[in-house]
Formats: C-alpha cells, sequence, structure tokens
C-alpha cells in the first residue's frame, strides 16, 4: 500500500494558527553593470503554521536563502506580502531567530559571550545576560564551553553555539539556512535529533532550509518543495509519521516520502543545471 | 553590488607610495613580522628537539658573524678604517657619548618627535579611517583629497612644513604625523571594509541598529587590522624623523649622525646609526607585543 502523500492530509498541528504567511512574493536583484535584473524568486505562496517545522528543499539557486532573508526582514520584497501574526514584515525583529550555515560566530567572542550578545543588543542587565547565555548553551550541550573562543570549537560545537545564540533571544520563529550542510555525517546525525528536542521542548515554529532530501523529510512535518530559478513553491508534502521515536530513517515510509520529494525535485534540478550551463 | 564598488576603489592597505623612505618602511616591517611568526613557529615545532643555549646560538649566530667582520675587515685593511672603524672603536664612541650626556639629549630630542607625531597620527588617522570605513558620503566626499596626498610624499611636504611651522618642533613633529597617518588611515579603512558580511547579517538579524552595530561588531572586528597600521606607522614614525632632522635641527640622532659626518667624527656616526636602529627595533617589538595582545582570537 501506499500513502497518497500528494493528497491534502490534515493532523492535529493543521488547527493551528498561521504564523507566517508569504503572499505572491518576488525578489528582483538589479544586475550590476546593466539595466536588467535577476528575477530570484517569483509568486511564492506559503502558510507556516504556529509550532511547526516546515522544511524547504530546492535545487541550488533556486532562491531558498533568498526567502529565508525575506522572512528575517534583511532585505525587502519586491512584489507581494510577507506578514507574521498578522504583521507586515519591515526588518529584523526579536521575534524570529536565524542560524546561518557558516555559524556567523563572532571570532572575538567567547562561547558565553557569543551566545549573550543577541541579549546585550536588547540591553538585558549583564547578570541575567551571562545566567540565560549559560542556560542556552547547557540546552545544546555544551557546559563547560563558556570560555572557548570559536576557533577553539569544532563546527558542530560552533553550530550549537550559534544555534543557542538565536534561541537566547527566546524568538517565537527560528530560521535556519542550511546550518548542517557544512558538518560531517555524524554530527549532522545528532544535531538533527538535539534539534528535534529542542524544538518539542520550546514549541518554536522552524522553517529549515536544507538541500537533503533525507535531512527535509526527517525533520520536517511539512516538507515544502521549490522550483528551480525563479523560486516558487512546487508542493507541500505532509509528513504523518505515527511517532518520531526510534529509527525514523528504517521507517518504511520514510522511503516512500523521500522517493516523492525525489521525484518532485529531479525535473527541478535538472532545470537548474541546465540554466546553469546555460549561463556559463 | 554597491559594497563591492566601494571596496575596490579603496587602496591597497599596503600604504602610500612616494618617498623611498616610505616605502622602506613598509618592506622592513613586514620583514620583522614574517621573522617574528616563523621563528615562533619554528621554535614551537624544534621546543624538544634543543638545549635553549643551542638555540640562542642558532638565532645569534648571523648578528655575531656581522660583528665579527666590522672588526676584523677594517684591522685587516680590507676596508678602509677611516671610512669603516672596526666595531670596538665605534662602540667606545658609543660609550663616550653616552657618559657624556649627548646620547641621552639626542635620543630625548627624537623620542619626543617621533611619539608625539605618533600619538598624533592614531588619534587623528583612526577616527577618520573609521568614519571613511562606515559611512558613504564621508568616504565619497573625502575619498579624492586623500588620494591625491596619499600619493604626495611627505618628503615632498618638509620644506612646506618647515616654511609655515619654522625650524622647530612643531614642523617635525607634523612631519612625522603626516607620515604615519598613511598606515594607519589606510588599515584602519580597510579593517572596517572588509569586516565579514556575514556577520554583519548575522548582527542585524538580532536587531542591531548601525550605531550598535558597529560598537559591537564593527570595531571589534576592525581592531587586528587596525593594529596592524598602528605597527607600520611605528616604524615610518622613526625612520621619517630622521631625515627631518638631518634637514633641519639642533638636536637628535639624525642631528646626530650627520653632523658626526660633516665634522668626520666617523665612529660618533656609526654609534648614532647602532643607537637608531636599536630604537626601531625596540619599538617595533613593543608594539607587536600590544598587537599580539589585542588581537588573540586572530589565530584561526
Amino acid at each position: 500500500m501506499t500513502v497518497n502523500v500528494a493528497e491534502y492530509n490534515p493532523s492535529g498541528y493543521a488547527d493551528a494558527p498561521v504564523k507566517i504567511s508569504l503572499r505572491d512574493v518576488g525578489k528582483t536583484f538589479p544586475i550590476r553593470g546593466s539595466d536588467r535584473t535577476f528575477t530570484a524568486l517569483d509568486g511564492v505562496g506559503l502558510d507556516v503554521r504556529a509550532g511547526e517545522f516546515l522544511t524547504l528543499v530546492g535545487p541550488s539557486g533556486c532562491g531558498k536563502s533568498t526567502l529565508l532573508d525575506l522572512i528575517a526582514g534583511l532585505t525587502a520584497p519586491t512584489t507581494g506580502r510577507i506578514v507574521i501574526d498578522g504583521v507586515p514584515v519591515d526588518g529584523p525583529g526579536p521575534d524570529r531567530g536565524v542560524v546561518f550555515q557558516q555559524y556567523a560566530l563572532f571570532p572575538w567572542r567567547t562561547a558565553l559571550a557569543n551566545v549573550a550578545f543577541g541579549l546585550e543588543a536588547r540591553a538585558v542587565p549583564k547578570g541575567e545576560r551571562t545566567e540565560r547565555a549559560r542556560h542556552y548553551l547547557d540546552l545544546v550541550g555544551l557546559s563547560g564551553f563558556e570560555q572557548r573562543y570559536p576557533h577553539e570549537l569544532s563546527g558542530g560545537m560552533r553550530q550549537r553555539v550559534a544555534i543557542a545564540r538565536s534561541l537566547a533571544c527566546d524568538p517565537e520563529v527560528l530560521l535556519m539556512d542550511e546550518p548542517f550542510a557544512a558538518l560531517d555525517a555524524q554530527t549532522r546525525e545528532s544535531l538533527q535529533e538535539e534539534l528535534l528536542l529542542i524544538w518539542q521542548k520550546t514549541g518554536k515554529t522552524v522553517v529549515f532550509i536544507t538541500h537533503g532530501i533525507d535531512e527535509a523529510v526527517y525533520l520536517g512535518e511539512r516538507v515544502a518543495v521549490m522550483t528551480s530559478r525563479p523560486g516558487r513553491i512546487k508542493h507541500v508534502l505532509d509528513i504523518g509519521f505515527d511517532s518520531r521515536d526510534g529509527d525514523l530513517r528504517a521507517d518504511r515510509r520514510f522511503g516512500e516520502y523521500r522517493h516523492h520529494v525525489w521525484t518532485l525535485l529531479r525535473d527541478e534540478v535538472a532545470a537548474a543545471q541546465e540554466q546553469e550551463r546555460a549561463r556559463g | 553590488m554597491a559594497d563591492t564598488v566601494t571596496t575596490s576603489r579603496v587602496p591597497a592597505v599596503t600604504g602610500p607610495a612616494g618617498t623611498g623612505a616610505e616605502t622602506r618602511t613598509e618592506a622592513l616591517a613586514v620583514t620583522v613580522t614574517e621573522t617574528e611568526t616563523e621563528t615562533a613557529a619554528a621554535a614551537g615545532r624544534r621546543r624538544w628537539t634543543g638545549s635553549w643555549p643551542a638555540l640562542l646560538a642558532r638565532r645569534t649566530l648571523a648578528l655575531v658573524l656581522l660583528a665579527a667582520a666590522w672588526e676584523v675587515l677594517p684591522r685587516t685593511g680590507l676596508v678602509d678604517p677611516v671610512f669603516v672603524p672596526p666595531l670596538s672603536q665605534v662602540l667606545a664612541a658609543w660609550y663616550d657619548l653616552l657618559l657624556s650626556g649627548q646620547l641621552a639629549e639626542h635620543f630625548e630630542a627624537s623620542l619626543i618627535r617621533s611619539l608625539g607625531g605618533f600619538g598624533l597620527a592614531i588619534v587623528v588617522a583612526i577616527p577618520l579611517g573609521l568614519a571613511i570605513g562606515w559611512y558613504r558620503p564621508v568616504a565619497d566626499f573625502l575619498s579624492p583629497v586623500l588620494e591625491l596626498f596619499r600619493n604626495t610624499s611627505a618628503v615632498a611636504l618638509l620644506p612646506v612644513f618647515i616654511l609655515i611651522l619654522g625650524l622647530g618642533e612643531p614642523s617635525k613633529i607634523v612631519f612625522v604625523f603626516y607620515a604615519c597617518s598613511w598606515p594607519i588611515l589606510l588599515n584602519t579603512i580597510s579593517g572596517v571594509k572588509t569586516v565579514e558580511p556575514l556577520l554583519v547579517k548575522s548582527a542585524r538579524s538580532m536587531g542591531l541598529g548601525p550605531l550598535r552595530l558597529f560598537q559591537k561588531v564593527i570595531l571589534p572586528a576592525a581592531v587586528p587590522t587596525v593594529f596592524t597600521g598602528v605597527r607600520l606607522a611605528g616604524a615610518t614614525s622613526i625612520l621619517v624623523l630622521l631625515f627631518a632632522e638631518m634637514v633641519g635641527a639642533k638636536a637628535g640622532l639624525g642631528y646626530l649622525v650627520q653632523d658626526a659626518q660633516f665634522n668626520f667624527r666617523i665612529p660618533d656616526m656609526y654609534a648614532g646609526i647602532i643607537t637608531i636602529s636599536a630604537l626601531g627595533l625596540l619599538f617595533n617589538l613593543l608594539l607587536l607585543r600590544v598587537e599580539r595582545r589585542f588581537s588573540t582570537w586572530r589565530t584561526v
């Protein structure tokens, strides 16, 4: 029996209110040295529900990161609207935290001071700052590493610090841009597991960008598949495991979901490669 | 993007073109850094392979050979002892200068001038560099003027400084200040401009406004680059000052060297030169130490 994944399959969280709403969002960039423009995103429509874990996959160059920047408020969309809790996004805000692939830690600050960074910017008193930073370092399993500088930590540990830093500001939405892509397979798996635990513990809304199909299916309650450039949402797939305990990847349905996403992506990847060749 | 355009417009960190003196300064400073790093690395590698007297011997061998050659060659007549007296005579002359108090007097005069100009350059060039690096309008406004002056040698301007400020201390301090400002200014600008964009993006995503961003990210990230400029300027301050003291002065190490040469006190001349080298070396070592202290994290 196959699961009819294409069919809309509401589960419990579907009743949750919409947290982030994107309507017809487009983004174009001017091409340097010419008056033509480059269309990165075109007509993106997506609803992210409060407390859900949404993963976003797409071929390289499809504008995934641009989309995340838009939700983070780091850049403004050319067309369309992005609304969070009913309020249009007009710049970065304390309700959203971003985790980047390259960690983006401040090399002159210790792990503890990095985690406290966002709190400093928010003028949280020093004692409370340190206490909260310690708490979140502990949450990502880095107690005892408070005084280490980023260059003294492994890649996995650096990303843990970066995650703790985002969580320390207690955002409602966590935006993650391929956070585990630069890590080795083992570290990635353990961080994926921990991220799920943290998500369950904290109830954040997570938008997680990846180019790994396995990662998308493993982490996401829903997987949004994007088209090649200009990026649009091609399909949103519900992932409905009965339980997330145990070896999820060995579940029969994991393979089916995986195959479905793979099928959706295959044509887009081919198209992206075609674009790449045409440009090169 | 606009950012890239601006970066490419900023002149290379290597600093002022122009006078031979300035170019030499930089070359010298760079060499010193490289040697420092190399020896530090080598020391780390060989920690257990040799005792420290052996290490000391290895590291001072070239200096000992140079001193020996200086002593022996004039004595054997291979080099004219009138123009190059043996090292022992030079050291004796140096000791005499020290006892008579002349050396201290010249040393003090030079030190006050170079530290004055150097300090002034730090106080003026760092804030100016930060402003140019951070505020586009300031950069657009000042860049043409800076570009013009950057290519005007300090040595070419010395007569102007003397004309306007007279032969006394102000003209020399301003001269040193002018020459020292460039390495500090250019490195500060480049330090601000080359801050990792991802760090800026990350800080902005945490809701930092422009002022906080500058204070918490741009400034600390630029510190090591700024210090490199300060160290280059330190070496510059001594090298250019000597030139000024040779042109018009009544005291200072440059004056000592020039005066000794005019009056054919050749050992005194070399004694002055050795003092200058030692001063430059000490100054650079001191600044290197301060630089390390401020950028320990930059060991990635």
